[in-house]
């Protein structure tokens, strides 16, 4: 039971910090139609500067001006990337956002080499907060959970109940009429390609210590997100916290359970083989659920696309 | 107008010459340059620029031709690549008399089966749709290749011998030079097939529901098929580079399937340029040499790779090939001359301040990866401290020169391109 | 309507169509007999729901009651590609070619299916006589021969316009519908298009929306009034034109400016 417990706490983690990404993508992409495939690396960004500065000013002062610059950041590449691109077409911008995405992590290496920043949790987080069932959960797994439900709850606050947040909500349907209206339509796309990428920029400056600063860190994430956001339903924010906590509970408890496909097999009705070395099927009864843990968001993603485009929340088709 | 005017007593050539002269030029030039190039080592980079232009054009059947943006094509030449091994293997094993000349077909059946597959439920919708089933199926294939050790031999990949297949003519492809002239032989089958696969029917539609899907329905044609089609052969071309791969490298590992090879095909073709048939050919050249020369001249090559990339697809989204064929009109209008002159007042200051940027760029490198008291650097043939302020100040000078000459010398480049590309006063009325 | 016995089945045959979207009715009930040959306009003030209707018969989606039949067979559930291939063709109110195609180009793609090409990749499509043919007679008859190797986006509009009718034929469906086909010319191109328009739908069905009332009472046989999407009023020009509830609703204040 509290082993449970423990799993459903570190799934949390990994799934708040996935939402916090696809947060922010799913509404660039609810905006302006296109998929921003360099946002996971606004999120390695985010861990860069913040490593920088809390070399200086420490890791409070990082966590503050970081994700400010990376949203400054993302909003001129909205505002002198995207914006030029946007009239060649969806599939142009897509494969701007992808260069994009290959020069930022070309930039980061220039810029800080190719091995692991030495970006470590505060001092004053680094205990352990609780004990359960012996196992210890670190103060910062603690300060990693309140901090994205509070982004989260402040997100729903300014697009729900502030004069802004109506706007954006109103841009993100039917943007001439706002513009019509009065309203600065691309300073709106503007704002929230900033906001968008500033999350993400949040996301990475309190998951570098955990996950480790690196120039692949955006790649192993990257994939992830897009998962996400295709199975909570491009456009959706509910869409994409419920994606984020599925899928950060399905891998998390994948990992701490072995459950062992040869269990499966022989529970069914099907006989182990004698032979397992030249067994053309040695693999499938090999695996276990570590080992595909991994894997599973890209099963569930394929199998949503095929049985339901839209995604489980999702309004709009892509 | 249209009667008939000329009742043709001789049956029309099956192939004008002029459609056959490019065809004829380039394959003349692929058996002459191993005799020009005779190191192996340029051998291994004219293979590998072969092996990147079939899977290239494949890769360009779906993007430039049929609209559809894939971020896991390296599957359908992986999966290829790795049942030729297992083919060679079983050549081996059990002494088939399998010619060697003939194991990229089973790689591109081998494509075509896993793009059926995949197409079928894939290419219902186009756009971004495709683009994240394509990125999740390749994802997830390339995971389970770590996973599914029997076909994907795990971390080691799966390796074999090209020698033991049947001989032909005495030839056991032991050496380079006889795989590149299998190579160069599937090239231009491959490239030939494909070219004429877009003059087809099925490639006509494909461009007509990549411009405008809706119409084409209304034209009979159910945009979803003529996807899946292209789908299908291009996965079949893209085996058969799988193929030539297996047979050139005689090893597959996981990094033939994974994002990074599918995104660098993605690279290659649009560098080269969609929108024509020989741009990923130009795209495949270019990349393998900046992949293997320039790797060997600086280390961050690969930042020079993406700040081309995001220029061309900010500036030049046609691609190189778009550039060259921008000169066609002014060519045809007989005005291609009034270029020239604006050309050297942008283009050469433009140079310098790439040669500046570049510079400085190498320094900045040098300066803060460079190991502790290594303090001298070589570029451009001149050997200097990066340490030293001077270097750093001639190089930003001529960045930030260049970029104001060339600056200046824009909007005249401009007129003289509007000037060029505006036809002579026209011989009658206009239609 | 009932469907008349007759020994001839209707063209199109719509019974009772109704196509809402969310709480919004559009189509609230309409009943149409149009029969082969037949020569029929559709008009009404904007927001009618012309459009939609149209879009209802292609399959361009699925109306939420009612039946339409062409040739006596029911279109429910039907993708356009296969509404198409039983014989029926439409134009669009926004010009919808292809602009990259060459304008010989475009019109051999509507050839295609119909000269039997279906997906094939044996056939060189330059080397089939009959496409080209096909092809050079469409441009012969839309007046485009001259223009044939430029790219289609490059023409006028009312070449475009012109273009986008040669397209809806070419495949030979013998019933045509034409989404304002006259929409944003001048008066001599609009005669121009009225000329073509005749010239091409000899013998065949034609059913179009239109609002330039000299080119309707120019065209049709027969017209329908769509009203808030009812059809108020059916029958020849003079007829409609006279009938008072037509009038009031639509054509009374434009009939004054006409004349």
């Amino acid at each position: 039971m509290d082993l449970i417990l423990v799993n459903l706490i570190d799934g949390l983690v990994t799934g708040l910090l996935l939402f916090m990404l696809s947060a922010g993508l799913t509404l660039i992409f609810s905006m302006m139609g296109v998929l921003n495939f360099a946002h996971a690396s606004f999120y390695m960004l985010g861990a860069y500067f913040a490593y920088q500065i809390s070399m200086v000013l420490g890791f409070w002062m990082g966590l503050l001006i970081a994700p400010v610059i990376v949203g400054v950041l993302g909003a001129l590449v909205e505002r002198y990337g995207l914006r030029r691109v946007h009239q060649y077409g969806h599939v142009p911008e897509l494969i701007f956002t992808f260069g994009l995405a290959l020069l930022i992590e070309e930039v980061v290496q220039f810029i800080w080499g190719k091995d692991q920043m030495p970006y470590s949790i505060p001092e004053v987080l680094n205990f352990t907060a609780l004990s359960i069932a012996g196992n210890a959960i670190p103060a910062y797994k603690v300060f990693m959970i309140f901090t994205s439900v509070a982004i989260f709850i402040a997100l729903l606050y300014v697009l729900t109940r502030t004069r802004v947040g109506m706007i954006i909500q109103a841009a993100l349907s039917y943007p001439r009429t706002v513009e019509a209206l009065g309203h600065n339509v691309p300073l709106v796309f503007m704002g929230v390609f900033g906001v968008g990428t500033a999350l993400a920029g949040v996301a990475g400056v309190i998951a570098g210590p955990v996950l480790s600063t690196f120039p692949g860190m955006a790649v192993v994430l990257g994939s992830i997100v897009f998962v996400t956001i295709v199975i909570g339903g491009l456009g959706s924010l509910w869409g994409a916290l419920v994606a984020s906590l599925l899928i950060g509970w399905i891998t998390t408890f994948a990992k701490a359970y072995n459950i062992r496909m040869e269990d499966i097999l022989t529970g069914i009705g099907f006989e182990k083989p004698l032979e397992m070395s030249e067994n053309v099927f040695r693999d499938l009864w090999t695996i276990t659920s570590p080992q595909i843990a991994d894997i599973l968001p890209y099963l569930l993603m394929v199998l949503i696309l095929v049985v339901r485009p839209y995604g489980l929340f999702g309004k709009r088709d892509a | 107008m249209t009667t008939q005017t000329v009742s043709r007593k001789t049956r029309a050539p099956l192939v004008s010459l002029s459609a056959a002269l490019p065809w004829l030029i380039a394959t003349l030039f692929l058996l002459v340059m191993p005799l020009v190039f005779t190191s192996n080592s340029a051998l291994t980079i004219m293979n590998q620029m072969a092996i990147t232009i079939v899977f290239a054009l494949a890769y360009n059947m779906l993007l430039g031709q049929g609209g559809m943006l894939s971020f896991g094509h390296a599957v359908y030449m992986g999966m290829g690549g790795f049942m030729c091994v297992h083919v060679m293997n079983y050549v081996e094993d059990f002494s088939l008399p399998l010619p060697l000349p003939l194991l990229p077909v089973f790689g591109g059946l081998f494509g075509m089966g896993m793009a059926l597959i995949v197409g079928s439920f894939s290419t219902r919708k186009a756009g971004t749709v495709f683009a994240m089933i394509s990125l999740g199926v390749g994802e997830l294939i390339a995971a389970c290749s770590v996973i599914i050790v029997a076909f994907f031999g795990g971390e080691e990949g799966v390796s074999g011998d090209r020698t033991y297949g049947l001989p032909v003519f005495g030839v056991e492809f032991l050496h380079q030079i006889e795989v590149y002239y299998l190579t160069a032989f599937w090239l231009v089958l491959s490239a030939l097939l494909m070219y004429l696969f877009s003059r087809t029917p099925i490639g006509r539609m494909a461009n007509a529901v990549r411009d405008n899907p809706e119409r084409a329905e209304f034209l009979g044609y159910s945009a979803r098929w003529v996807r899946f089609y292209s789908f299908v052969a291009s996965g079949f071309f893209a085996g058969i580079a799988g193929g030539l791969f297996a047979i050139n490298y005689e090893i597959l590992t996981e990094e033939n399937l994974n994002l990074a090879t599918s995104g660098s095909i993605l690279l290659v073709t649009f560098l080269g340029g969609v929108g024509f048939f020989f741009g990923p050919i130009i795209g495949a050249i270019v990349f393998t040499l900046l992949q293997t020369v320039l790797s060997l001249q600086t280390e961050i090559w690969q930042l020079y790779l993406g700040l081309l990339f995001v220029a061309t697809v900010m500036y030049f989204p046609g691609g190189l090939a778009g550039v060259l064929m921008m000169h066609t009109l002014p060519i045809r209008f007989g005005k291609a001359g009034l270029l020239v002159g604006p050309y050297f007042k942008t283009l050469l200051p433009a140079l310098a301040c790439i040669f500046g940027a570049v510079s400085l760029l190498e320094i900045l490198f040098h300066f803060r990866h460079a190991a502790l008291g290594d303090e001298e650097m070589t570029l451009f043939w001149v050997t200097f401290n990066s340490h030293s302020p001077l270097p750093m100040l001639i190089a930003a000078i001529a960045t930030v020169a260049g970029f104001w000459l060339a600056r200046r010398g824009a909007p005249e480049l401009a007129e003289a391109w509007h000037e060029a590309n505006t036809p002579n006063a026209p011989q009658g009325g206009a239609a | 309507m009932t469907a008349t016995p007759s020994n001839t089945t209707p063209a199109l045959q719509i019974d009772g169509l109704k196509k809402s979207f969310g709480k919004a009715e559009i189509i609230r009930g309409v009943d149409l007999s149009i029969g082969t040959g037949e020569r029929h306009a559709i008009i009404g003030p904007n927001g009618a729901g012309k459009s939609t209707l149209f879009n209802l018969i292609t399959g361009r989606f699925p109306p939420t009651s009612g039946k339409v039949r062409l040739h006596g067979s029911d279109l429910a559930g039907l993708a356009p590609f296969q509404i198409n291939r039983m014989g029926l063709s439409r134009s669009f109110q926004i010009t919808n070619i292809f602009p990259a195609m060459t304008v010989f180009e475009n019109v051999r793609c509507s050839l295609l299916w119909s000269h039997g090409y279906r997906y094939s990749f044996w056939n060189m499509v330059n080397r089939s006589r009959d496409l080209t043919e096909g092809a050079e007679e469409i441009l012969e008859q839309i007046n485009l021969t001259a223009r044939r190797d430029l790219p289609a986006g490059v023409l006028s509009y009312a070449e475009q316009r012109a273009l986008e009718i040669g397209i809806t034929i070419a495949g030979g469906a013998n019933v045509i519908m034409l989404d304002e086909p006259t929409a944003g010319m001048s008066h001599s191109e609009t005669d121009y298009i009225v000329d073509l328009i005749r010239k091409v739908t000899e013998n065949k069905t034609l059913i179009m929306v239109e609002h330039d009332m000299g080119v309707v009472f120019g065209l049709a046989d027969q017209i329908s009034v769509l009203v808030y999407g009812e059809i108020i009023a059916t029958g020849r020009p003079e007829e409609v034109r006279a009938n008072p509830k037509v009038q009031e609703a639509y054509l009374g204040a434009v009939l004054e400016a006409e004349h």
